[in-house]
């Protein structure tokens, strides 16, 4: 018998109706194809449980369990890479009864779970050997997902990573020097590092009418998509840069430019406002939560999920290059939209469950 | 830890996670400025980007306008034909398709191979595509009889450029030959790529005017193409039609051309090559202009065998130039009343003043001898009887006694050495020799021989037959100039402007006009062949154009066995002698004599005119 059920009802509002319209958006960029949508409802109300499931566990368990987590995550995205199908080129798919899975996502929590975890009872703020361990288990976690390729979703991990560390007070000296060296080396990783391809969309993204037809076409059509909708849209369904097939990859990375067409400007800030509403809630519940554990891994989840969806939008305006990151609970994608749920489950969890004050 | 230390831990976590969502606040203002840019602040631009991308706009031909004679009976005109059209998308089975229609409309293999080939990228981008062109009435029965079985093929009715006088009406009309997209205005208005997918009301396509009045008003008969709208995806693949905006065909030309006049002019000409120009003298509109050889405007327009094209590029006598307002021949005698009119206006001789024509004119400077035509002695003659006879001799003295500058100042007043048709095409200007010209072109001196020449329209001066047509009309207006023209709507257009003659008067020209007169009426007059034939008083003046210059009759015989060395027969005439409405040039080459010759058919080209 259940006593209590542990729920934050304005992150619960929040998620679920940004669920709704995410549904709502890939019904019409999906042309109303029914089976996707039915699937895409499905994992909404399958992320719904789960989310409404590990909210109740008390944070301590998944702070117990972390090491595991990630273990098991990682053995995932190994089997992915190494067993699993090749689909445009990568191998981070995992197929079983007819559902793809991409375990990488479940980095992004269990990565932050492990640090958060780690980090619990180290003394503050951490010193060269902790950080060193933790920058080992990003890199090995971004590593991991890197070699798929999926440079994306890698980046966005150690993001997470790299968030709970900067919360857990990873010193200025660290950062500054990180960042000059970045800085110093930029021209050997954009020499070396990156694909021919990478280094063409950071190019188009400065000149994108200088290949209109190659690797400026998704950005054009993303802006006269967006841009031409003006302030009330097209109306729902009626966008013609996405029906027409002007828009790429309407069901996934310019999904939002789907949006930005058929509601206009009223639509985007609507989605601002609720994405802001929802980052600003958890913001307070991670400043509130109970002891350290709770605090890195809200703040890692948030901020990287907030990184996510500034990133995406981002991309589809055209301010900086496309990188291939889907927006979270538009884009398809069944392993994206749960790991978002898990997240905001273990968030709830986590600002729920009070905690005698010891000692 | 104590409680301090988690104080102070609580803290840094709050300070740095609000560095981090300061960070993503300003993050988002940064996003809603960017989109605000695009949907608010540049929304018409990206509107219009939107637009341009999800509709395709194709041409919609209009047919050209009619070409009419001077009455409104049709010379050009667009023939419908009809093509098997067919909508390759709407076909899941070629081969079966092609199977069916070959049971009721016989397919060479050509065109089936044409079809096999085209027809996936026009089933992809949902075009149609024609199986066969130019069904018969027979074909479009049987079709028609099965047309319920077929919806993804039709009829379709396609036009073609037709004149309904395939050779008697070449040079003048021209024909239509396919064009690219970009010789029309309309380009503007629609994508480069558009015209790919251009509805065509012709069977071959985009055509325009390539030569003659086709070419000339080729902008005014062609008619403002229509769009069609459609509805595109990104790969270019028609939705649906959005809009139609239908085609304005071209105007229809009322020319001055008569039909009948035509007909007449190419009956007499024959198979002899030469020029026939009718004018109306009242207000310069071309009645007929014909040129021997010819060509058919139909294969022209329509589809010429490789074979046949190069037959007439290769024929020695080129059917494809226009003699007409083209080909330069001596004036010949036909220049000779310009010559009086020019030395009575500059008071050289009087109508009275007689010169003694022994039969050639002996060159005082050098005792060189230029004969008369036909070495006949004259005696003593004035200008009336020198013009009825064509005394050669008599003329040579006036240009002897004559400045070569002024002559040719005289001669040009004529509109010789310029163009005189306001819209004829290709027209040459013909040459009025100088001394500059002479020694720019030939770089020798000019001789006082060379202007003796002028005197009876031979050496270097040159004429085209409408040249002289337009010196007649102006003959026939007593100095009144008129530009000649071919489209009805310029009569009133066209300034006519007199010819200043200071001591060129009124009763002079009637002097003129009853010399020419005599020139058929006169027992002496080189045209009197056509006296009895005619039912009109005509004026005229013949001429005999030397194509080398000889030094005696017997020398002539001999070079007259080759026919191309053989002298132009030509003739200037315009009736009613004392109200003219008509006058004609007739050139015929190598046909020896302008009065006996050139002669019956200026006449009968008038008779034709003058009929009621």
């Amino acid at each position: 018998m259940i006593r209590k059920i542990y729920l934050d009802p304005y992150i619960f509002i929040g998620i679920s109706l940004l669920a709704m319209v995410g549904v709502l958006i890939l019904f019409s960029a999906s042309e109303g194809n029914g089976t996707i949508v039915i699937k895409q409802s499905i994992y909404v109300m399958l992320g719904l449980l789960l989310f409404l499931l590990v909210s109740q566990p008390d944070p301590d368990i998944y702070r117990r369990f972390s090491p595991l987590i990630l273990f098991g995550t990682l053995i995932l995205v190994f089997i992915a890479y190494f067993f699993g199908p090749e689909i445009n080129g990568a191998r981070r798919w995992i197929r079983l009864f007819g559902f793809s899975f991409q375990p990488s996502e479940l980095l992004k929590i269990s990565l932050p779970l492990f640090l958060g975890s780690f980090l619990f009872n180290k003394k503050l703020p951490i010193n060269a050997k902790q950080t060193t361990i933790s920058i080992f288990f990003i890199l090995a976690c971004f590593l991991s997902v890197y070699i798929q390729p999926d440079l994306g979703t890698g980046l966005l991990i150690a993001a997470s990573g790299f968030l709970v560390l900067f919360l857990a007070g990873l010193s200025w000296v660290f950062i500054g020097v990180t960042i000059g060296a970045i800085l110093i080396f930029s021209p050997f990783i954009w020499n070396n590092l990156l694909e021919p391809f990478q280094r063409e969309r950071i190019w188009t993204l400065f000149n994108p009418e200088s290949d209109p037809y190659g690797s400026g076409w998704n950005i054009i059509q993303s802006k006269i998509a967006i841009g031409s909708g003006g302030l009330f849209g097209k109306g729902y369904g009626e966008g013609s840069q996405t029906h027409l097939n002007f828009l790429p990859e309407t069901q996934t990375d310019f999904i939002f430019s789907v949006l930005a067409e058929e509601f206009g400007f009223i639509g985007v800030l609507l989605l601002l406002i609720l994405y802001t509403f929802v980052l600003l809630r958890t913001f307070y519940l991670a400043v509130n939560a109970r002891d350290r554990f709770c605090r890195l891994v809200i703040g890692g989840f948030i901020f990287t999920f907030g990184f996510n969806v500034m990133i995406n939008l981002a991309m589809v305006i055209g301010l900086i290059p496309v990188v291939g990151m889907p927006l979270p609970f538009f884009s398809r994608g069944g392993t994206s939209l749960l790991s978002i749920f898990l997240m905001f489950g273990i968030i709830t969890s986590m600002s729920t469950h009070r905690k005698f004050i010891a000692k | 830890m104590d409680f301090h230390e988690r104080q102070l831990e609580r803290q840094s976590f709050t300070q740095r996670s609000l560095l981090v969502i300061a960070f993503l606040l300003i993050f988002i203002v940064v996003i809603l400025f960017r989109t605000f840019s695009l949907q608010i602040s540049n929304f018409i631009e990206f509107d219009k980007a939107s637009l341009n991308n999800r509709t395709y706009s194709v041409p919609v031909q209009p047919l050209r306008g009619k070409i009419l004679d001077r009455n409104g009976e049709i010379i050009s005109e667009n023939l419908a034909t009809f093509d098997l059209v067919t909508i390759p998308r709407d076909i899941k089975d070629v081969e079966g398709f092609l199977k069916k229609i070959e049971n009721i409309i016989n397919l060479d293999k050509d065109e089936i191979d044409l079809y096999i080939k085209n027809f996936n990228s026009k089933a992809f981008f949902n075009r149609e595509l024609v199986l066969k062109r130019n069904l018969t009435e027979i074909e479009i029965a049987r079709f028609e009889v099965r047309g319920f079985e077929h919806k993804e093929a039709f009829v379709g009715k396609r036009f073609r450029r037709v004149s309904r006088y395939d050779e008697i009406f070449s040079h003048v009309l021209g024909y239509t030959g396919s064009a690219r997209e970009n010789n029309f205005d309309e380009q503007n208005r629609f994508r480069s790529n558009s015209w790919k997918d251009a509805v065509f009301s012709y069977a071959n396509g985009l055509i325009e005017g390539k030569a003659g009045l086709e070419k000339t008003y080729n902008k005014s008969l062609t008619g403002i193409f229509g769009i069609k709208q459609f509805e595109v995806d990104a790969r270019g693949r028609l939705v649906k039609e959005l809009s139609y905006t239908p085609p304005i065909n071209g105007e229809n030309i009322l020319t001055t051309l008569d039909i009948d006049a035509q007909k007449v002019a190419a009956n007499q000409l024959g198979k002899r090559k030469g020029s026939i120009v009718a004018v109306d003298v009242e207000t310069g509109g071309i009645l007929a202009i014909y040129s021997y050889p010819t060509f058919s405007v139909n294969k022209m327009a329509n589809g010429i065998s490789q074979l046949d094209y190069d037959d007439l590029i290769n024929d020695p006598d080129k059917p494809f130039f226009d003699r007409s307002v083209a080909g330069r021949y001596p004036p010949a005698s036909t220049i000779k009343p310009l010559v009086g009119i020019h030395a009575l206006n500059r008071g050289q001789i009087s109508w009275t003043t007689k010169i003694n024509d022994p039969g050639f004119f002996e060159l005082p400077e050098d005792g060189r001898i230029f004969r008369s035509w036909g070495e006949i002695a004259h005696g003593l003659i004035n200008l009336n009887q020198a013009l009825i006879r064509s005394s050669n001799t008599y003329f040579f003295n006036l240009a002897y006694n004559s400045g070569i500058n002024e002559l040719a100042d005289d001669i040009e007043k004529f509109g010789f050495g310029s163009t005189v048709c306001v819209d004829c095409i290709l027209e040459d200007e013909g040459l009025v020799p100088r001394p500059q010209w002479k020694m720019n072109n030939l770089n020798f001196g000019w001789f006082k021989g060379d202007t003796v020449n002028i005197g009876v329209g031979q050496g270097y001066i040159s004429a085209t037959p409408i040249q002289l047509a337009h010196y007649t009309v102006t003959l026939a207006n007593k100095g009144m100039k008129k530009p000649l023209f071919l489209n009805n709507s310029l009569s009133e257009k066209i300034p006519s402007s007199e010819i200043e003659l200071e001591n060129f008067n009124q009763r002079d020209w009637e002097l003129l006009h009853k010399a020419m007169e005599s020139v058929v009426e006169s027992d002496y007059g080189t045209a009197r062949r056509i006296r009895d034939k005619k039912d009109f008083p005509i004026a005229a003046k013949t001429g005999t154009g030397e194509i080398i210059s000889l030094d005696s009759r017997e020398e002539y015989e001999r070079i007259r066995e080759d026919q191309g060395l053989r002298d132009h027969a030509i003739i200037i005439a315009f009736a009613p002698a004392e109200k003219p409405k008509y006058a004609v040039t007739v050139i015929i080459e190598n046909g020896e004599s302008g009065g006996s010759v050139a002669g019956p058919v200026a006449l009968s080209m008038l008779k034709e005119l003058l009929k009621e």
